[in-house]
């Protein structure tokens, strides 16, 4: 497999998993000193802000607690396209940019709207043949999230 | 046992204080009737002063009674607020949520008025209007202002409304102490949620929800002090909960919060109401505050902001950004936890037809945490300001 198609299929991997609720599989394919943020910038007060900033220990710790906490039951479906693979051949990482949407569907009735848009800036370790997320950043777009949510996107 | 249609109807066993007819939270008449007599006579935060940091800065603001507002800082340093309209055609004159310009200029037929709100131009004025209508004529709509308690802007559409001061009195004697150093907004984002109002300031006013939050329940509500936070009640519908010391590494993944605030003691927490929608909330490392714009009888918006001290460090700030978001972000464990709860709310009483009667603010606890006192007093204001019980909001009483 070539190395633009196994980030591809790495960061496609990584949110079939998270919109099946694999957090064990999702965690599995991310390297252990990998970190996730979720941030935006706010027009309001023309800072960017990081809204959810977790390294795999945290994000761990997050997916374990999730069936203590009240939350929201809707389904995400997250729509990705990777826009962008930056790899040198010889390089032992490779930063990928996709673009992100995010789909909420009820379970009452099962109406679909768009939930969030934004774009994912990934870091991904080589080796092995393998591909490991070493660093995620979600961008979001939409800062509107309604009632928002207790799992990253 | 299930009661029947009449027993369900009938007004709970309390007194007439200890609950409220749900009407109040769905009727169009009560809430254009609190748009004109609350929230076009009271005192409402408009954003923070560390929003406006230089000469020609502005912000906008929806206003909870309805008008748009820009808020500017004058190259004289002074913060001022006006209706956000072009008095010649009506035109909003600033599109973007903040920026800086030295005069706001109408995008449509090219008006222009300076950061004090005077008329500076209008196009082609003589031609047009003669000597029968100048830039003298043609001034913005200027708005009350002032800049206090925490270097937030407040803003009162009532040109006549007693000032601030009087309207706050003594309510945030208890926070006051821990704003006197400047501070700055970090965090802001918006939630528009199908619900009333008051069905969010009632959530910000009784803790007997922490049942809702894991989160609070380990770190407060099963550790010492948690029942003997009492709410106090102050003069125009405010009230305060009292601190206890919040035990955040019962929480796995959470530990004791890295930096505190100026003289609150390690895990403390204060929240301070303000009728009819505001909520300071200096929990530990962070100040969060609630502003709430209602859009309809079940629609809300409300914006949150997160503040920190102006002198923070990165590393502070950053640990101060990192307690905000684990719990009040939009990806915390407890915001969508009460956003969950108020949209059900909202749901069930969505309008009268819904078959919701009576809520209920019976709890008393000698006004310690689970005590209701706190909605209990803002209805109480709130029915002197209608001129109607909460309890009976139709019924001629007040």
């Amino acid at each position: 497999m070539n190395r633009r198609a196994l980030v591809e299929e790495t960061i496609y991997a990584s949110l079939l998993r998270l919109d099946a609720h694999d957090f064990a599989g999702f965690l599995d394919i991310c390297d252990p000193e990998f970190r996730y943020t979720i941030g935006a910038h706010s027009p309001e007060i023309r800072q960017d802000m990081t809204w959810l900033d977790h390294d795999k220990a945290g994000l761990r710790t997050l997916f374990e607690n999730l069936p203590r906490h009240k939350s929201d039951r809707a389904l995400l479906s997250r729509h990705a396209t990777v826009y962008s693979v930056f790899s040198p051949p010889d390089a032992a990482e490779a930063k990928a940019v996709t673009a992100l949407q995010v789909f909420r569907t009820t379970l009452d009735g099962g109406e679909t709207q768009l939930f969030a848009v934004g774009k994912i800036h990934d870091l991904l370790r080589l080796a092995d043949g393998q591909a490991r997320l070493l660093r995620r950043d979600v961008k979001l777009t939409t800062r509107l999230l309604g009632i928002g949510s207790h799992i990253p996107f | 046992m299930p009661r029947s249609s009449r027993q369900w109807d009938e007004p709970p066993s309390f007194p007439s204080t200890h609950f409220v007819d749900t009407r109040v939270y769905t009727d169009p008449t009560l809430f254009r009737d609190e748009q004109v007599n609350i929230f076009a006579k009271t005192w409402i935060i408009a954003c923070h002063e560390s929003e406006l940091p230089s000469p020609f800065d502005y912000r906008t603001f929806r206003h909870p009674a309805g008008p748009e507002l820009v808020v500017l800082r004058g190259d004289d340093g002074a913060v001022r607020s006006f209706y956000n309209i072009c008095p010649h055609r009506g035109n909003v004159l600033v599109h973007e949520p903040a920026g800086n310009a030295h005069k706001l200029l109408c995008i449509f037929h090219g008006w222009s008025f300076d950061c004090q709100g005077n008329c500076a131009g209008i196009t082609r004025g003589k031609e047009g209007y003669q000597e029968r209508f100048g830039t003298t004529d043609a001034g913005l709509r200027g708005v009350r202002t002032e800049v206090g308690y925490g270097g937030f802007v407040w803003v009162n559409m009532d040109d006549d409304a007693p000032p601030l001061r009087a309207f706050i009195g003594d309510a945030l004697e208890l926070i006051e102490p821990h704003i006197q150093e400047p501070l700055e907004v970090f965090h802001f984002h918006k939630v528009v949620v199908n619900t009333n109002f008051k069905l969010w300031h009632d959530t910000n006013s009784e803790f007997y929800h922490d049942y809702m939050h894991y989160f609070n329940r380990v770190t407060g509500m099963l550790q010492p002090g948690y029942f003997d936070r009492k709410y106090k009640p102050y003069p125009n519908g405010h009230a305060s909960v009292g601190s206890m010391q919040v035990r955040y590494d019962k929480y796995d993944g959470s530990q004791e919060r890295r930096v505190g605030w100026p003289g609150l003691a390690p895990g403390g927490w204060i929240l301070i109401d303000l009728f009819p929608g505001m909520t300071y909330n200096l929990r530990t490392s962070v100040i969060r505050l609630d502003t709430i714009i209602p859009l309809s009888p079940n629609q809300t918006l409300i914006e949150f902001r997160g503040l920190g001290l102006k002198s923070d460090t990165p590393e502070q700030r950053a640990s101060r950004v990192r307690d905000h978001n684990s719990i009040w972000g939009p990806f915390g464990r407890n915001l969508h936890e009460d956003l969950l709860g108020v949209r059900g709310q909202g749901s069930a009483m969505r309008d009268a037809t819904t078959g919701s009667r009576w809520v209920l603010h019976g709890r008393e606890e000698d006004s310690s945490i689970h005590d209701e006192v706190g909605m209990r007093h803002y209805y109480a204001e709130w029915s002197r300001r209608m001129g109607r019980l909460a309890s009976d909001p139709f019924s001629g009483a007040a």
